[in-house]
């Protein structure tokens, strides 16, 4: 009887302290999860803001290169309307006594 | 004895392994969670980002089309003063043309006709004749363009030399005796009386 009731205590000796180590386990876990979700918002934070900041930058880069196209567009445009006016002086300087001659016809007519 | 040992163990062995499982188990949620929320993070940043982009491409286009709508408007107007100015240049010259000519033979008949004209716009009767001091010394015959105005108007005519003399480059003033109605017949007032048409004569030779 006495070898049955040993075994019997040993048996339950170890079955509380299984006990005790899943219960320590699940208390484990249980902080792990909580941490997680203390964590949770600060990584939500850090990868927004670090998405956007990639994003800012992007558009940034956007306007930028629009500006320096504008720029480019512009500066052609420019060069043309010189052109334009160059050609105008030419064409002016041509016609210029023919216009004289014109208009003295007209007071004079 | 023996039997109880294997037994223990055995009950050990379960409780660690569960152990084992349950935390396992746990920082798999704990990385869902974080990775969850990193992905919220980037979702929701990109949501603003396509706004933010949509907004910088909105900017950047107008940008561009306000800088091209101004660069339209200075090369216009550098083209309109370039023409303008060459415009004024003729005008000048023909003014330059208008003194030299008043310097000439050929002036004394323009003179004459730019009077009688007048004088007919005016229908004749006592008209006076107002000239610049160079133009006042010409042998004019008044008689003679009072006659012809009188045969086109048929009203018998009379001119007058005034004693005012108008600082013009040539061409005559003349008006009714009683000085109400003036025909302004200088260089100076058919240029501007005919600016419009005169311009764009000169711009349609010029350009």
């Amino acid at each position: 009887m006495s070898v049955l009731l040993e075994a019997f205590k040993a048996i339950k000796e170890k079955h509380l302290e299984a006990k005790r180590i899943v219960e320590e386990a699940t208390a484990q876990a249980e902080k792990l999860k909580n941490e997680a979700e203390q964590k949770a918002l600060s990584v939500y934070e850090e990868a927004y803001k670090t998405t956007l900041s990639r994003a800012e930058q992007k558009a940034m880069d956007l306007k930028r290169k629009a500006v320096q196209d504008a720029e480019r567009e512009l500066k052609s445009f420019l060069l043309n309307a010189e052109d334009q006016a160059k050609g105008i002086e030419a064409k002016a300087r041509k016609n210029f006594k023919k216009a004289v001659d014109s208009v003295l016809d007209i007071i004079l007519q | 004895m023996e039997s109880t040992r294997v037994i223990t163990e055995m009950i050990l062995e379960e409780a660690k392994k569960s152990a084992e499982h349950i935390i396992q188990d746990a920082q798999k949620s704990a990385e869902e969670t974080l990775e969850k929320q990193r992905q919220l993070g980037v979702q929701k940043a990109n949501e603003s980002a396509r706004l933010l982009f949509k907004k910088a491409e909105s900017e950047a286009e107008l940008n561009k089309l306000n800088s091209m709508a101004n660069a339209k408007i200075k090369a216009n107007w550098v083209i309109l003063s370039k023409k303008e100015t060459w415009i004024d240049n003729v005008l000048n010259e023909v003014k330059n043309e208008l003194k030299i000519l008043t310097q000439s033979k050929k002036y004394l008949p323009i003179l004459e006709k730019l009077i009688t004209e007048a004088g007919v716009i005016l229908g004749g009767k006592e008209l006076e004749v107002l000239l610049n001091e160079q133009d006042s010394t010409l042998p004019l015959k008044l008689d003679e363009l009072a006659k012809e105005i009188s045969e086109k108007t048929g009203f018998k005519t009379k001119l007058k030399l005034s004693e005012e003399k108008p600082e013009v480059i040539g061409g005559a003033i003349v008006r009714t005796a009683n000085g109400k109605i003036i025909m302004d017949n200088t260089f100076e007032d058919i240029l501007k009386r005919r600016e419009k048409e005169i311009k764009s004569k000169i711009a349609e030779i010029l350009f």
